[in-house]
């Protein structure tokens, strides 16, 4: 189990890789809030503009799915690779290689934080009041994040050994976007097919994140404690992958 | 102190290299031909706290395995390794630098990579700075520093991180003459201080210097381990 000091380790590479992630370039971070306000701006062009869709914030809504699933792929992505990518490190002292996967997520999860300032902000400006059901928004945010981190895990442990699974990932993740509920509403699901479709953790999620933020409308709890269960399940599964791979992968690096 | 016993490290070497999920996939009955190298093969022995052990031997005989071994970074196939004590890996020096950040951020990631906490490298900063002597360059980005400003800086936190067994390969092998006495004068006061010491080496007259006994291996396998001068002689003979 990680110890103080390995929390301290952690925090300290995740800020080191957020600051490095933002120092090339000129507007530093205020990249990271200037690219969902200039998505915000394309999908009003197309959802409210020449698409007139009937559902009221229909560009907010899609926003805040596509403000979630880009911290999905990117952190699973990144996560992925962070072993491989800090291999001059494990390869010369040891620490608990776990460390490097959750710094990764966390330096992701940085940035997903200030999209979902500016988010905030945007929702506030568009009109839509401040709730109750906002507060349990953490909720989900923590669901999302154990649930990336527990399929980080689970692919960087198999990422020394099977360097294409990158690509295969890439396209998994094409899939998925599409597979969830990002750019339509969940209504448009015949009602059959639910069952199979709130097996996806992410689709929950993000139901879950717009009924708070967007709809005012509270979900049922046994739907909210399903998916939290979800995710903890993902997560322990993926850590576990991780510790029975960790022995045999420095030498694959 | 360091106990060793019977530890033999095992790497597979395929014919060829299955790296994607697509070529295990379309060779998935086609069992892969590899063959066994032994790196180090059957090692034992004992080091008691305080001493200062060298280990030399060819390119390839298994020195910089043993290392890391001993470091915890890989894990022998049989055999067990004790170590009573804190391990300071002097494997790379500058572990985690970063050229787009400071000196001074530099030696925070890399301390606590080391084991410090923050709150230890507070206290020593200053100590690495002086040492290092780049006073007016702390706060410069690393990438604009030198070969051996780099070097410099990697060494002093190195040597300030806490431990009580040092695992130090080749490291002191670099930088100018000046510097590499200096290095060296370090190491001969860890000795004083009753540290434990590992050092591998082909600076043999570094190792009969520093360390009493030497450790010489020949294909993995402990051949001699004694007075540092003898073996060194035999070393040259063979």
């Amino acid at each position: 189990m990680l110890t103080k000091k390995d929390w301290i380790l952690i925090k300290k590479i995740s800020f080191v890789d957020f600051k490095l992630r933002f120092n090339s370039s000129v507007l530093g971070f205020v990249w990271s809030l200037l690219n969902p306000l200039l998505m915000l701006m394309v999908l009003f062009v197309v959802f409210s503009v020449l698409l007139k869709s009937p559902i009221e914030n229909y560009s907010l809504f899609v926003l805040l799915g596509i403000v979630s699933w880009n911290f999905f792929s990117v952190c699973t992505k990144n996560g992925m690779a962070s072993i491989l990518n800090k291999a001059s490190l494990i390869n010369k002292v040891y620490f608990k290689k776990e460390i490097l996967v959750i710094a990764s997520c966390l330096t992701s999860f940085y940035s997903f934080l200030l999209n979902l300032v500016v988010f905030f902000i945007i929702m506030v400006i568009s009109g839509v009041s401040f709730h109750y059901t906002n507060f349990y928004y953490f909720i989900p945010l923590f669901s999302l994040l154990i649930l990336s981190l527990g399929i980080s895990f689970g692919l960087s442990a198999f990422y020394t050994k099977f360097r294409d699974l990158n690509e295969i990932w890439t396209v998994l993740l094409q899939a998925g976007f599409f597979l969830a509920p990002i750019i339509y509403p969940v209504t448009l699901i015949p009602g059959k097919y639910f069952k199979f479709y709130f097996l996806n953790p992410f689709s929950r999620i993000l139901t879950e994140s717009r009924d708070l933020l967007i709809t005012h409308s509270a979900p049922s709890v046994r739907f909210v404690l399903i998916t939290v269960v979800m995710s903890i399940i993902v997560l322990l599964v993926g850590y576990m992958i991780f510790k029975l791979r960790e022995p045999s992968m420095v030498e694959e690096l | 102190m360091i106990k060793v016993e019977n530890v033999t490290k095992k790497f597979k070497i395929p014919h060829e290299n299955r790296n994607t999920v697509f070529e295990s996939l379309i060779k998935i009955f086609k069992p892969i031909n590899y063959e066994i190298f032994n790196a180090v093969d059957n090692a034992s022995f004992e080091v008691a706290t305080g001493e200062c052990i060298g280990v030399i031997g060819k390119n390839g005989s298994g020195k910089s395995t043993l290392l890391k071994l001993l470091a915890g970074i890989i894990r022998p196939n049989s055999g067990t390794i004790e170590i009573k004590g804190d391990i300071v890996p002097f494997l790379e020096l500058g572990l985690g630098f970063s050229g787009e950040l400071t000196g001074r951020d530099n030696v925070y990631l890399n301390g606590m990579l080391l084991g410090l906490s923050t709150k230890e490298i507070d206290d020593k900063f200053q100590d690495i700075v002086n040492f290092s002597e780049l006073e007016n360059f702390i706060d410069t980005k690393l990438k604009n520093y030198s070969t051996g400003m780099h070097l410099r800086l990697a060494f002093s936190i190195a040597i300030h991180a806490k431990g009580d067994v040092y695992l130090v390969d080749e490291v002191i092998a670099v930088g100018d003459a000046e510097f590499r006495e200096k290095c060296f004068n370090v190491f001969l006061n860890f000795k004083k201080q009753g540290k434990t010491i590992i050092f591998v080496s082909h600076a043999l007259d570094a190792i009969e210097e520093l360390c009493e006994k030497t450790i010489l291996l020949e294909n993995g396998k402990i051949r001699y381990f004694g007075n540092s001068k003898s073996i060194i002689e035999t070393y040259l003979q063979s």
